[in-house]
């Protein structure tokens, strides 16, 4: 798989704009302090005032300013990290606790599996954004700036939460694959032999289970994104909202959290036109858009993958060679060359 | 006789899941996980089953409380029309590009597909925002101010609601149909018929839908979470007098539990008559 991902150019393109926004976001808070310029005035040349912020889209401030002056540009990259991380960590965290939960279930009887499934069919109905709302609303809204508290506890909660309310889905759809999977032949030869559970899945499973578990982490990953800017929305930013006299602001600068409170800031007035909207509007479908195109791409690498361990023409021109063939009926003949060479090299 | 009990006994758990899951507010108080005031929301959501029609609402308009039942009957008729509308429409789009992705040639395939593949990764909220702007560019250009961008008390909105969950749903269905168009195409009961000299209009809609009918519906079934999520957003930034606005605007834990019940009995019987009537042939048995 990851010899055509690395000759897929698109893959490639993808792979390269979204490392780099990584590296580029890392290292503003490396180099500089994660700090943002501030411009709430613009000047011309000559010293007369020209706009106030929020400043337009210019050589100076490629994307414009917000209304606290703040650089956009500066501000999507520094926020590029903590979208990708919390992202990242949620889709890592359901699936590692999915695989936890549902390997040990998948290798358990029918009847077992199918309680389980009753008990979670409740989960497939729900609109995760809506029970996120409504246990993060009481405790995520700070009255003012001075009642925030240490971003690492609210952070915590909210990416618990975020995983916990995902992981029914995940751990039923690892299930089934796993599941998929103990019905193949060879896991059933490897049961056969006598190999014990944390065997089969170390040995033979896993190798198979990979791709699948990539596919499903950039999945987990666009639905988390997606999860972030419903609450966004909803007025609920990650890491808490806070109340101020204009409205609300979100208490971390991450993207989602832009969207949904510039997409306030302008909902009611001329928010098509607006640059401040548009931003982050179209950050996020690029992103979205970004992390989808590499998913279809690592899917078809591992379909192309699929099929190149298919039968072929080879393979069934081998198969055919085996079974017409008198000497040594019980070797493999791929392997007949390779005896023969050998044999060759040591009469030689 | 066993599939009603055992469905029977399914949607006696599920209502206790659901039961659980509407209580789940009350486990956090102050940034700290409080597993006593969730036992406790859970004895109360108990007891308010046998009270379903004493549940009130704050109604924002009237400026009273005012009791929930009778008066969310609007909102679920409004929340049904366009989930059915935006449902049967992306099905019947979805059924007619399959066809017509079937009837083509390699060429042709290749560019739908490519499209399509494209088209589908585009997320909801992006379908949304280029619907309202498209309807505000051509307000402003050809003053053709019909279509609403959002609704409002007593104003129903419809048609960009319908439109950017038909889009949403759309790109779906077309991703699978056209994945299993392309697996059924090379089985040998397809490679009979073609050799049997039937019409490829009569192989597609009397020999390859028919194979795929019931996994289209468990592929929608275990979907409707997603189109539930964009349901949910799509009345929410539409402004939409529906059943999921309503639950937004009024984050109460008996309304939410109310509301996860309305949303999951519909499709409870949805799928309890579907599994019923689908003949078991279709589903792959004998």
């Amino acid at each position: 798989m990851r010899r055509v991902l690395i000759r897929d150019p698109i893959f490639l393109i993808g792979f390269v704009i979204f490392t780099s926004l990584l590296l580029l976001s890392i290292g503003n808070t490396i180099f500089r302090d994660g700090e943002v310029a501030q411009i709430m005035i613009r000047y011309s040349d000559e010293g007369k005032l020209i706009a106030v912020s929020p400043l337009k889209p210019s050589l100076d401030q490629w994307l414009g300013t917000d209304r606290a002056g703040n650089d956009l540009f500066q501000m999507m990259i520094e926020g590029f990290k903590w979208t990708v991380g919390i992202c990242a960590v949620v889709a890592f965290g359901r699936m590692l606790i999915g695989l936890v939960v549902g390997i040990p279930l998948a290798f358990r009887s029918d009847r077992l599996n199918h309680y389980f499934k009753m008990v979670l069919e409740g989960f497939l109905i729900l609109p995760i954004s809506l029970v996120a709302l409504m246990l993060l609303y009481p405790s995520f809204i700070y009255a003012d700036s001075t009642m925030i508290p240490p971003l690492f506890k609210p952070v915590t909660i909210e990416i618990l939460i975020l995983v916990l309310l995902g992981l029914p889905a995940v751990t039923l759809y690892l299930i089934t694959e796993v599941r998929q999977l103990l019905k193949q032949e060879f896991m059933i030869v490897a049961e056969t032999l006598g190999g014990s559970v944390l065997h089969r899945v170390r040995l033979h499973m896993m190798p198979h289970l990979i791709p699948t578990l990539v596919i499903v982490f950039m999945q987990q990953f666009v639905q988390t994104l997606m999860l972030l800017i419903h609450l966004s929305l909803f007025g609920i930013f990650f890491g808490g909202t806070v109340i101020i006299f204009e409205g609300i602001m979100p208490a971390l600068f991450e993207w989602s959290s832009m969207f949904g409170y510039y997409f306030k800031q302008f909902s009611s007035t001329t928010w098509m036109n607006n640059h401040l909207f548009l931003v982050p509007a179209i950050a996020l479908a690029a992103l979205v858009f970004l992390v989808n195109l590499l998913t279809s791409r690592v899917e078809r690498a591992f379909r192309l993958r699929r099929q190149e361990d298919a039968v072929t023409e080879v393979s069934i021109s081998q198969t055919e060679a085996a079974s017409s063939s008198l000497a040594g009926p019980f070797t493999l003949v791929h392997m007949k060359g390779s005896i023969e060479h050998d044999k060759k090299d040591k009469s030689g | 006789m066993i599939f009603f009990a055992r469905k029977s006994v399914q949607f006696i758990v599920t209502l206790f899941i659901l039961l659980a899951i509407s209580a789940l507010p009350s486990l956090i108080v102050e940034l700290k996980f409080v597993p006593m005031n969730y036992w406790d929301a859970l004895l109360q959501q108990f007891h308010q089953l046998s009270q379903l029609d004493e549940i009130t609402y704050y109604n924002r308009t009237s400026q009273q409380v005012l009791p929930l039942l009778p008066d969310l009957a609007p909102f679920i008729r409004e929340t049904l029309i366009i989930f059915a509308t935006a449902l049967i429409v992306s099905t019947l789009i979805a059924l007619f590009y399959a066809y017509f992705f079937y009837r083509s040639g390699k060429l042709v395939r290749n560019v739908l597909q490519t499209i399509c593949q494209t088209l589908e990764m585009v997320p909801d909220l992006f379908w949304l925002v280029f619907l309202q702007f498209l309807a505000l560019t051509l307000n402003r250009t050809n003053r053709f101010a019909r279509i609403e961008i959002a609704g409002g008390f007593a104003e129903y909105i419809r048609l960009l609601p319908i439109l950017t969950l038909t889009m949403t749903i759309l790109f779906f269905f077309i991703k699978w149909l056209t994945f299993h168009v392309l697996e059924q195409e090379t089985t040998p009961f397809l490679e009979l018929a073609r050799a049997k000299g039937v019409r490829p209009t009569s192989i597609f809609w009397k020999h390859l839908l028919p194979n795929l009918v019931y996994r289209f519906y468990l592929f929608f079934r275990s979907n409707m979470i997603t189109i539930l999520s964009s349901l949910l957003i799509v009345e929410y930034l539409y402004n939409v007098q529906g059943l999921f606005r309503f639950a937004v605007i009024n984050p109460q834990m008996e309304i939410l539990l109310v509301i996860l019940f309305i949303i999951y009995i519909p499709i409870f019987l949805l799928d309890l008559v579907i599994e019923w009537l689908i003949p078991n042939a279709w589903k792959g048995g004998v």
